[in-house]
């Protein structure tokens, strides 16, 4: 009495067929899905999202043959859900009756103990062969029960309800507006193999919405709470892996890339190697945003793709100013070789964006992302977002450089003429490469400098240079020699009585810096 | 787990004493099963087994449909199948047993299913 199965231990254990959950990312942060014949609790405040998720599940699931059953209890009247799920893209209305039945329990409930309630659910669910079923709302099951019943009867009621829905091969949700104080002592939530927590807050004028897997059993899900969005389509989740769970195979700094400035690669000890996070930091107006773009003016040249994710203005504009310092953006974004990605809904999370930005990296291949800026990005986060801006930017540039892409990201820098901050954000540490722009106050002139900061490990220029924005983009000038004090802003010349800190003073002094010193 | 199931009628058949040889050999082997699985899943979680069991089993024998599973998860009404042909008792066995064994399987696994399956026929390999 026994099989090769049971004497091979690599067989031991039993496959647990994963469900498709209906609703993007989900089945991600599930770890492949919804575990079938599992007993899940879908918990959260009104409004939250829970009755559409579950219908999601049904419409992705339910078939002639694997039906599903619907239970409505003194909720949201069956007749009114109908009319707003079937404004979902998911609702397929022939499916209705064919392989959904919604059935109204709220008569039996109001009129019977549980003992009759369970009756009625196992009728309906072998009657219908069911392998699927719904009780929308469970809490209000359990809250007329609570009334009537003594707790050990509705411990054993929901025992019974489980063991006999699981029995029956069916995967069960039950929904209910349960909040979390009641996590300790609701024996449903022991009962439970899957617990779904739902949350919704207003911040000023956004919405967020989260959710938590707080129990799955038998598989590992995603930890943590992440950020989901109701759309036309239903709930669409962000997992905070962002679909990049398995190990990346991509090595940093194989090649270098150009930046589309011979000078500037020059500077950067060959150009950006590739796969690392540039951070172009500086003050507004200084040529971040025209660095970042001859940066994909020059992947495109070379037949790199790029996705430009801008929150400060739109594409259109982006593409014209884009134009006149001679960058063509409008035929590679015709090809598909370039999308500029436009996000400011003041709502949004990380995650979303992230998500946004990697189905673009994805789709067309890109090998070369600008983020422009972290400033405006900031800005288009719901408030509620903001607080963990530092560390949901953490996560965004490292599963950007998983995928290999190289990304140079904008960061616009209060300027004072006492220091050189290198951001407002303490994010210099997310950057493989910094490179500091900064105006420096020169014989009456603003001008403009540069200087890189940091290139990790890699050799790189440590001097400071000027530069200009000519209408064919940014110019390399002179290293600016002969003055002391550049990262203030406002330099002035090596002393040459004292020869400080110059190895060849009377060489190092520019006649500029002379004159600017005998002013 | 057809051949399982049949391998387990089998057992029983062959030992039927006196005493209990009116009692239809299905019986008993869910019978043996129920004792053993009651233990695991409990007499609610092991009457939901049965019952599910003899649902699908329906779908393949349409003579089941006389027979019922009492709240302790026994079989009921089997006897009714006294006045068809052995032929068509068999099938009707076999296809409980089946379900069930498969029903287990798939919840628990076929390595497992046979650990409960041998305790309930502790003798059986022998």
């Amino acid at each position: 009495m026994s099989t090769p199965a049971e004497n091979d231990p690599r067989q031991e254990r039993v496959n647990i067929r994963k469900l498709p959950t209906g609703v993007p990312g989900l089945d991600e942060i599930l770890g492949g899905g919804l575990p079938e014949y599992s007993f899940n609790i879908i918990a959260g405040a009104p409004g939250c999202g829970k009755t559409t998720l579950a219908h999601q599940f049904l419409f992705a699931n339910a078939t002639p043959q694997s039906p599903a059953l619907y239970f409505t209890v003194l909720g949201e009247p069956a007749i009114k859900m109908l009319r707003y799920q079937q404004q979902f893209t998911f609702f397929d209305q022939s499916m209705v009756d064919a392989s959904i039945r919604f059935v109204n329990l709220s008569q039996i409930v109001l009129n019977n103990d549980l003992g009759a309630v369970l009756e009625e659910i196992i009728k309906e669910v072998e009657a219908s062969n069911a392998h699927i079923v719904v009780v929308d709302s469970f809490r209000t099951v359990v809250r007329r029960a609570q009334a009537t019943s003594i707790e050990m009867e509705l411990q054993g009621f929901i025992q019974r309800l489980a063991l006999h829905l699981t029995s029956w091969q069916a995967t069960t949700f039950l929904i209910g507006e349960y909040v979390e104080s009641e996590l300790r002592d609701n024996p449903v939530f022991t009962v439970a193999d899957g617990l779904f927590w739902l949350y919704q807050s207003i911040e000023r004028n956004s919405i967020v919405r989260k959710m938590q897997i707080m129990k799955l059993r038998g598989q590992e899900s995603v930890p943590g709470l992440h950020t989901f969005r109701i759309t036309d389509g239903g709930l669409q989740a962000f997992p905070r892996t962002f679909g990049l769970a398995s190990d990346s195979t991509h090595v940093k700094g194989q090649r270098r890339l150009s930046s589309g400035i011979p000078e500037f690669d020059e500077l950067l000890g060959g150009g950006i190697p590739e796969g690392d996070s540039v951070l172009m930091a500086g003050p507004s107006g200084s040529g971040k945003s025209v660095l970042a773009s001859q940066f994909v003016a020059e992947g495109l040249r070379l037949g790199e793709p790029a996705v430009i994710a801008i929150f400060e203005e739109v594409p259109t504009e982006y593409t014209r100013r884009a134009a006149t310092l001679g960058m063509d953006f409008t035929t590679p974004q015709n090809d598909g070789l370039l999308k500029i990605i436009y996000i400011r809904p003041l709502d949004l999370s990380v995650d979303e964006t992230v998500h946004e930005v990697i189905n673009a990296v994805k789709r067309i291949g890109a090998q070369r992302v600008v983020l422009d800026s972290l400033v405006g990005f900031e800005m288009a986060l719901a408030p509620d977002f903001r607080h963990e801006f530092r560390e949901s930017l953490y996560r965004m540039i490292v599963a950007l450089t998983r995928l290999g892409v190289t990304v140079v990201s904008t960061v616009e820098v209060e300027e004072n003429f006492n220091s050189m901050g290198l951001s407002n954000y303490a994010i210099s540490f997310l950057s493989d490469d910094i490179v500091r722009l900064r105006y420096v106050s020169i014989n009456g002139q603003l001008r403009k400098m540069l200087l890189v900061v940091k290139m990790r490990g890699s050799e790189h220029s440590i001097d400071m240079w000027e530069y200009k924005i000519t209408s064919q983009g940014v110019v390399i000038g002179d290293r600016l020699r002969g003055y002391r004090g550049l990262t203030t802003g406002i330099p002035g010349p090596w002393s040459i009585e004292s020869g400080q800190n110059s190895p060849n003073p009377r060489d190092d002094i520019l006649p500029e810096a002379k004159s600017a010193h005998n002013e | 787990m057809r051949e399982l199931a049949q391998q387990l009628l089998n057992l029983e058949a062959a030992n039927q004493s006196a005493s209990d040889s009116r009692e239809h050999t299905a019986v008993r082997v869910c019978e043996k099963l129920r004792i053993s699985l009651t233990r695991f899943v409990g007499p609610d979680g092991f009457a939901s087994l049965m019952r599910r069991s003899l649902a699908l089993a329906r779908t393949e024998v349409p003579l089941l449909q006389s027979i019922n599973v009492n709240s302790e998860g026994a079989l009921e009404g089997i006897e009714s199948l006294a006045t068809e042909t052995p032929q068509e008792q068999g099938e009707a066995a076999i296809a409980i047993a089946r379900q069930l064994l498969t029903l287990l399987a798939t919840f628990v696994g076929e390595p497992m299913t046979l650990r409960l399956v041998r305790e309930a026929w502790p003798t059986s390999d022998e």
